[in-house]
């Protein structure tokens, strides 16, 4: 036994050498263990005791997750859109959009639709968000139709709706607030052990499903196919029109639930600037993850990590006391360094 | 200028590419490197133009030896290498080509392009090229571009040229074109080094001969004192059949009936059918329409007007999907660009068709898509490691046979090959043809796009010769010949 413990050592550095090399996820994975590393150093071990150190550790993880489910779930899609040589700008919009129509549907003022209808409560609920759920996937259908029957470069129609969606929905809500029931904020508030872990669960889930989708199934597959060569993909009798619409629908229905939750969570909104910026958020956690921007290359998991990554650096510069107009800085030079690394892989 | 190449070796991991090679090339002289993909001929000029270091061996510069540690100081020892990918950027004109990386600038700055088109023009007078130095390059045809590229490189004084299968792309006048420009560069003195697959243009421009296999000089020598069959055989390390096969087959259910297909730009007024069990020719000159066509007929080229018939019944392809679930295959040209998914596994490339087919719930049936793979990794013997590897590892045969395996595992009722051997050596060529044949035995009608005419007659039962668009005539039998499609595809009638 002796005897191997020095030949075990070596062989670990190589393997770690041959794994960061070859495998992308890893390098990912390493780059947020160090995140968390300097994030726990960060948090202090200034407590009374073990149990009170865990139980803020904790504490500050599940504020995380919370705080970025919504983005994480967003990111998910955006995966799949990026992988199809694709770009989506409009998530943010699109959020706006599904939310103010979950509030004017769950209203419980004088305006609310589904309440002027009779319908109140849970019924009112399912019907609100099967309905939310419905209008981000037609949205997400739109700009597909639009890419593929429009032929127009994704970068283009998604600014277009981008620009619609937001401002359509200011137009229409204005100066209108819709009171949001507090029954309809156990969906993001129902609590477990004391904790508002529901927008948690969903990404886990929704994680675990794409993750499943992206892998084995035909789509998910196909998704990778048109990435990495259209015309092939299209000439080995794939209908890439209808993959490409259908990844900017399940895009759409992801921000709708990522709107759901939001609504839930927060019971209100502000139309001119929630969700702006999530786009670039969302880019920027797939980007980390480990995906290419030319199509064809990625992964769910690198995604989840990229989220992760962005996010617990957050977390490190709040605790850091580092001011908050410095801190988008170090989400550029996160961006910028994943890219660079995962460059340096490919050629060495 | 001499070059020497003596006892090179390579090796990548595990992988030995070459073993004790030896390569010798005088000045004016032409010798063919011949080897099938994967016999080592790209890492030996590799080697030689800079791009990859040897591990063992030594390389001699008149008598001295040499040591390049980038493609920057072959070319400053007068080494060109002329990719097969062209090097030239299509949005600048000729002359800006020519010096591109060191433009001459006056002194305010600013480009010196009177100077830059005297000097290119210079240089063409020199070499006997008529081509004005201020055309775009976008504008010219595919010879004219090798042709820059190598007055680029004879600019700057290269006194041996690489040229890594220069006439892939290229048609009968255009090759013509460049050939009579290496016999200039030949009276000049310059060596050649001349890699390609097609061994007539060997037997007609090449002085020497150099063919390895498996990483081994396996021969060298004049190419006056072999035929081409030899060359051939000394290639596969076996005999390979040139002659046709005479073939009976069942041919009178008919698979495909097109009527005056139109589409008013590519092709006009096309009218033919393929028989179940058939192997039907199209060829013709590059630029003749014939892909266009049947990228219509599957779904994924120009809108038409006239009919289609498929199994008796009019049909018009909305889309490729449509094309395959009613049993149309389609091998397409150009295997990079239209083929092979880059990022994928052997397995996944070689199975996208049929993932639809294979699947319960919209999941990928694993077991059944390996199973399904590796019956036709068998059939068609593709040669790989593990069916998870990059597609990219595989050699241009096996690339090519994975991209058939995909096609033949849905069980097409008609398979449209598209240059089927393009890019493909001598071996794997053969077995090539034999699958298609065997096919056709099994009773699926075929159609073979190509523009050689001894593929054509190698293979084909009867082939239409396409000029312009329109289909000028057609042959079969004795009247199959090179010299008769040559004629109609130059758009001369038979009698």
């Amino acid at each position: 036994m002796d005897a191997t413990v020095p030949v075990k050592r070596q062989s670990f550095l190589t393997w770690f050498r041959t794994m960061w090399g070859s495998r992308p996820l890893f390098s990912t994975f390493i780059a947020l263990l160090v995140m968390i590393v300097l994030q726990t150093l960060a948090l202090g071990f200034n407590y009374p005791s073990f149990g009170a150190w865990l139980g803020a550790w904790l504490q500050n993880w599940i504020n995380i997750l919370r705080n970025n489910a919504g983005i994480g779930i967003i990111s998910l899609g955006m995966t799949f859109v990026i992988i199809s040589g694709g770009i989506e700008l409009a998530v943010g919009s699109t959020l706006v959009a599904v939310g103010a129509v979950i509030m004017m549907l769950i209203d419980t003022g004088p305006m609310g639709i589904l309440q002027n209808m009779g319908i109140t409560g849970v019924p009112a609920y399912a019907i609100a968000i099967l309905l939310a759920l419905v209008l981000g996937t037609l949205l997400g259908e739109f700009t597909g139709l639009l890419i593929t029957r429009g032929n127009l470069p994704p970068f283009i129609a998604t600014l277009g709706t981008m620009k619609i969606f937001r401002s359509v929905t200011q137009h229409f809500m204005q100066g209108y607030s819709p009171v949001v029931p507090r029954g309809f904020l156990s969906i993001a508030s129902f609590n477990i052990a004391g904790q508002l872990l529901m927008p948690i669960i969903y990404w886990i889930i929704l994680a675990v499903v794409l993750h499943i989708v992206f892998t084995r199934t035909t789509f998910g597959r196909q998704v990778i196919a048109v990435g990495s060569n259209e015309r092939a993909t299209r000439l080995s009798g794939v209908n890439v029109n209808t993959i490409k619409r259908r990844v900017y629908a399940l895009t759409g229905l992801l921000v709708s639930i990522a709107a759901v939750v939001q609504v839930a969570r927060i019971g209100a909104m502000d139309y001119a600037n929630a969700g702006s910026g999530y786009e670039m958020d969302a880019i920027s956690a797939v980007i980390v993850g480990g995906t290419s921007m030319a199509g064809g290359r990625g992964t769910i998991m690198g995604t989840v990590l990229g989220t992760l990554i962005i996010a617990v650096m957050n977390n490190l510069l709040n605790l850091m006391g580092v001011p908050p107009f410095l801190r988008e800085a170090f989400k550029g030079v996160i961006v910028i360094g994943a890219v660079l690394l995962q460059r340096k892989e490919k050629t060495s | 200028m001499n070059v020497e190449m003596r006892a090179i070796c390579k090796a990548f991991g595990a992988n030995v590419v070459l073993k004790n090679v030896d390569f010798s090339l005088r000045g004016g002289e032409i010798c063919a490197l011949l080897g099938e993909n994967g016999a080592g001929k790209s890492t030996l000029m590799n080697i030689l133009g800079g791009v990859l270091p040897a591990d063992q061996g030594q390389i001699l510069i008149d008598g001295k030896p040499v040591v390049f540690q980038n493609p920057a100081e072959s070319l400053g020892a007068g080494i060109a290498f002329i990719h097969q990918e062209l090097n030239l950027i299509n949005d600048l004109p000729v002359y800006e080509n020519m010096f591109i990386g060191r433009e001459l600038k006056q002194r305010n700055g600013l480009l010196d392009s009177r100077r830059m088109i005297q000097e290119t023009q210079a240089v063409f007078d020199r070499l006997g090229v008529t081509l004005d130095p201020k055309a775009m390059v976008r504008d010219l045809d595919a010879s004219y571009k090798q042709i820059v590229e190598i007055s680029r490189a004879m600019m700057m004084n290269a006194s041996i040229l690489i040229m890594d299968e220069p006439t892939s792309s290229l048609t009968g006048p255009e090759i013509a074109r460049v050939f009579e420009m290496m016999r200039a560069l030949k009276d000049q003195g310059v060596g050649i080094v001349f890699i390609s697959h097609k061994l007539k243009e060997v037997m007609e421009i090449c002085d020497r001969y150099t063919i390895l296999r498996d990483g081994c000089m396996v021969a060298e020598g004049k190419v006056s004192d072999v035929a081409t069959d030899d060359l051939a055989r000394m290639m596969v390390g076996h005999d390979i059949r040139t002659t046709a096969l005479q073939r009976k087959r069942d041919t009178r259910r008919e698979i495909l009936r097109v009527e005056k297909l139109t589409d008013h730009h590519n092709y006009f007024d096309v009218s033919f059918s393929v028989h179940a069990g058939e192997v039907l020719g199209i060829t013709g000159l590059l630029g003749d329409g014939r892909s266009e066509l049947f990228l219509s007929i599957f779904g994924a080229g120009t809108d038409y007007t006239g009919q289609v018939y498929f199994e008796g019944r009019p049909v018009r392809m909305r889309s490729t999907t449509q094309a395959l679930e009613m049993g149309i295959g389609y091998l397409p040209r150009n295997r990079k660009e239209n083929a092979i998914l880059k990022d994928m596994n052997i397995l996944e490339n070689g199975s996208i068709v049929t993932w639809p087919r294979i699947a319960r719930f919209g999941f990928i049936n694993r077991l059944l898509q390996e199973k399904q793979f590796s019956a036709q990794v068998k059939g068609l013997r593709i040669k790989l490691e593990r069916p998870t590897d990059p597609i990219i590892n595989l050699s241009g045969g096996n690339q090519q046979k994975v991209v058939l395996a995909k096609w033949l595992s849905s069980n097409p009722k008609l398979l449209i090959l598209d240059n089927p051997t393009q890019g493909v050596d001598v071996g794997a060529k053969e077995e090539i043809y034999d699958i298609i044949l065997d096919l056709a035995d099994e009773g699926v009608a075929i159609v073979v796009l190509s523009s050689e005419a001894q593929e054509v007659i190698r293979v084909c039962d009867r082939a239409l010769v396409m000029y312009h668009g329109v289909i000028q005539g057609e042959v079969s039998g004795e009247a199959m010949t090179e010299h008769n499609i040559m004629r109609l595809a130059t758009g001369a009638s038979l009698s």
